[in-house]
């Protein structure tokens, strides 16, 4: 394989995550303009490249059909920022797992059950992480698509939320890292305004009407 | 409306452009400041497609590879005249009270 299949292939990989729809229509098109703008003798996707094209991705499969009011616009975009926040999280906790997981084999004095069990915490809260960033996401994409069960989905989402918080504070309050303590509170913050405003009555008639719509169709 | 999207639509003012051509477009439009990327570009096409602004002009097999071309629709050039008009508007008003001197002369 050239380098140019190789970067093609790297474009077409990112480019799934646009809607099917548009990729049938577009697919072939928007590589071609891709490897028109790529420098000379580039193999791989940049990043910057990549972001680029996830983000016009988000944009496309969160863009509803009939124009939501301003405090579901302002909700969906919140929720989007929620789910920025997450993935800053998840990177910081991944990042620093390694040099957690480092120091646990290198201490003296720990017993193997200790070690295990702090181990296992550990793959614990980098997979909920990334479970919470996709969470965040797929409510963002229900909560913009107009879906009433979205509404539904976040309020319980906010209460498992509410808990991780309360529960973390419980049990480590004083050793709390401090970094830890304000991604939480904003974490929490961001929810807490979006689930204001998707219940604000301009919002609930939104998602009423496009029940409606949906039920007539 | 966003400033690519302005500047899209600026590049499709006089006649048809595929995606490369309007990428350089608008690069020159800008005097090099915007640079557009495919995904940028593309999502907001598929907006404007999507609200009647643009259009498939036609389409051409250069080297293998589809390349189409994209014109504005009388929508989209209506709603193009009235946002410049809004863009002028607030650039008068701002250099007016800038350089009082110069008012009436700057446009």
């Amino acid at each position: 394989m050239n380098g140019q299949e190789k970067l093609e292939r790297g474009y077409r990989r990112v480019l799934a995550c646009y809607p099917r729809s548009f990729l049938s229509d577009s697919e072939d098109e928007i590589v071609a303009v891709l490897l028109d703008t790529a420098d000379e003798g580039q193999q791989r996707v940049r990043l910057a490249e990549a972001a680029d094209l996830i983000r016009g991705a988000l944009r496309m499969r969160l863009r509803p059909a009939s124009r939501p009011p301003r405090a579901v616009r302002g909700a969906v975009r919140l929720v989007c920022a929620g789910a920025v926040a997450q993935l800053a999280a998840a990177v910081t906790i991944i990042v620093t797992a390694a040099s957690v997981r480092a120091g646990l084999a290198s201490r003296p004095g720990i017993t193997a059950a200790l070690r295990d069990q702090a181990l296992s915490l550990l793959t614990f809260r980098e997979i909920s992480a990334i479970v919470a960033v996709v969470l965040w996401l797929l409510m963002a994409w229900a909560l913009s698509q107009g879906r009433d069960a979205g509404r539904l989905a976040f309020a319980s989402f906010f209460a498992l939320i509410t808990m991780t918080v309360l529960v973390g504070l419980a049990e480590h309050g004083a050793t709390y890292a401090a970094a830890d303590m304000i991604a939480g509170a904003a974490i929490w913050a961001i929810a807490l305004g979006t689930l204001v405003l998707i219940f604000m009555p301009q919002s609930s008639r939104y998602y009423r009407q496009v029940a409606r719509q949906a039920a007539h169709s | 409306m966003q400033e690519a999207t302005f500047l899209i639509m600026t590049s499709l003012a006089d006649g048809s452009q595929h995606g490369y051509g309007i990428i350089a477009d608008v690069r020159q439009i800008s005097d090099g400041r915007v640079k557009l990327r495919a995904g940028t570009l593309y999502t907001a096409l598929d907006r404007l497609r999507a609200d009647g602004m643009a259009e498939v002009d036609r389409e051409e097999i250069v080297e293998g590879r589809l390349r189409r071309y994209y014109r504005l629709t009388p929508a989209g050039a209506k709603v193009l005249a009235e946002e410049a008009a809004r863009l002028r508007a607030n650039a008068t008003a701002a250099l007016r009270r800038l350089n009082p001197g110069l008012a009436g002369g700057v446009t």
